[in-house]
């Protein structure tokens, strides 16, 4: 039997490619959230100009993005998580696909009592994600970086959460997320085999905090915007 | 007490199934759910129908021959046990029961609750073993094992490759199974000198046999008669890992 040379071409190989993608991508969320933070500082928290003239949130929010966007070893980190994110897609649908066809035919009862349902819908969780991902890209990413049509960040981000349905969607998108980090964390870690006996329970609890606070934070940024 | 079974009634793997319903009445909650079976295909055979085909050998929890879904639990509602030392007194007087086999790709029915599972045959001839002379056994403490390692491999081994882990798997994974013999072996000396190639060739039997990918739901572990733990996947992936990039 000849057995298959490449490291990410077996079931577990391929499970490897979506724990490493996986973590890379948290660790651009938590890159991602720090910035958002930044818009609901108050301008009270500003009392004297610094930082070359920037005085209130508006300023700081704008300077952070332009930084972002011109500063190259960010550009090349974000072609890197570019990356990561269509290699997580594409393996998660190849590997959705190869488990579809390993399956036999359907039970006609099923018990559902053995495994949290967060973990066993992944896929649909993700895809929920992904839906999210090319709305919020469109509305962001394409109208500051890519058209470079809107050059106030700040401006736009405030006018847009600023519909209550645009609200929903990211409060659906980040519950979505939630219940995804809670599982995949803990998952990735099983995947690539970090998941010494003496750390399990912290390995899980992490992940599951980790992916509370996360979730809460993303969450509230939106909500306060539109009451602001 | 009197139950009502849904039976799934096939003739092989080619042709479609189809629950057919048997009415069953002064059963003892004390019989175990295969004697239940054998009641019922007594009635059949005296009535001149073909009778239910299942699985079963031992019928102490030792061999792993008894298969079976029952309301959609692989092994019946208790957790960690074989059919057969599941009995009636699980049930409740009048209860509908529905009777599955194990379902999956790489289980195909050979006839009605009966499937044929030489699929994990093949992963254990694939790396499930040590390569060792016959001859005398060797002497017992010739190599020492610490007490809690051998331990830990002994529960590794435990596994009776019942395929309940594969039949309960969303994805019909067997990474259960074949973790258990992987980290069984890997822990003790004698299967170390192995180790890399073991697992290379017995995930790549895994893949082969049409088995899918963990995603680590953990209902496997759930249903494990011998609870084989989760832990045991972890450590399969680390020996992958380990295998494709520290080995030569």
């Amino acid at each position: 039997m000849a057995i298959k040379k490449g490291l990410f071409k077996t079931s577990v190989g391929r499970k490897n490619l979506m724990a490493v993608t996986g973590l890379f991508i948290i660790f651009f969320l938590i890159i991602h959230l720090v910035g958002n933070l930044i818009l609901i500082i108050p301008n009270s928290f500003f009392p004297i100009e610094f930082w070359g003239g920037v005085a209130n949130t508006h300023d700081m929010y704008n300077a952070y993005s332009h930084f972002l966007v011109h500063f190259w070893p960010v550009t090349l980190v974000a072609w890197v998580l570019y990356v990561a994110i269509i290699t997580h897609i594409i393996d998660a649908t190849l590997i959705t696909i190869n488990n579809w066809r390993s399956r036999g035919d359907k039970y006609i009862v099923t018990d559902n009592s053995t495994s949290t349902w967060y973990s066993r819908n992944m896929g649909i969780l993700g895809t929920i994600i992904g839906v999210f991902l090319v709305i919020h890209m469109a509305q962001f990413w394409l109208q500051y970086k890519v058209l470079k049509v809107e050059h106030d960040l700040y401006e736009l981000v405030i006018v847009t959460l600023k519909t209550w349905w645009f609200v929903l969607i990211y409060e659906i998108g980040i519950i979505a997320l939630g219940f995804h980090l809670v599982h995949g964390i803990e998952s990735a870690h099983r995947s690539l085999g970090i998941y010494p006996k003496k750390l399990m329970n912290v390995i899980k609890y992490v992940a599951l905090c980790f992916s509370l606070v996360m979730a809460i934070l993303y969450a509230i940024i939106p909500i306060i915007i539109y009451f602001k | 007490m009197k139950l009502t079974l849904k039976i799934w009634r096939q003739e092989n793997a080619k042709t479609k199934g189809k629950l057919v319903t048997y009415k069953l009445s002064d059963l003892s909650s004390d019989m175990s759910f295969l004697e239940m079976l054998d009641v019922l295909n007594e009635q059949l055979a005296v009535k001149g129908e073909p009778a239910v085909e299942f699985d079963h050998d031992c019928r102490e929890g030792i061999c792993g021959q008894c298969s079976l879904v029952i309301n959609g639990q692989a092994h019946g509602p208790e957790s960690h046990y074989t059919t057969c030392q599941t009995h009636l007194r699980s049930f409740k007087d009048g209860d509908t029961l529905i009777i599955e086999p194990f379902r999956a790709n790489s289980f195909p029915v050979i006839r009605d609750l009966k499937v044929d599972r030489s699929s994990m045959d093949k992963i254990i001839q694939a790396g499930g073993y040590i390569s060792s002379f016959t001859g005398m056994a060797p002497e017992a403490n010739a190599i020492p094992i610490h007490h809690d390692i051998a331990e830990s491999a002994f529960d590794s081994a435990a596994c009776i490759g019942c395929g309940a882990c594969v039949a309960t798997c969303k994805n019909s994974s067997a990474a259960l199974f074949v973790s258990a013999k992987v980290a069984h072996l890997a822990k003790l000396p004698q299967g170390k000198i192995e180790r890399s190639e073991r697992v290379l060739w017995m995930v790549n039997a895994h893949d082969e046999e049409g088995f899918g990918s963990c995603t680590n739901t953990g209902a496997c572990a759930m249903v494990c008669p011998q609870e084989v733990q989760l832990l045991d996947i972890a450590r399969m992936n680390y020996e992958y890992n380990r295998a494709k990039c520290i080995s030569k």
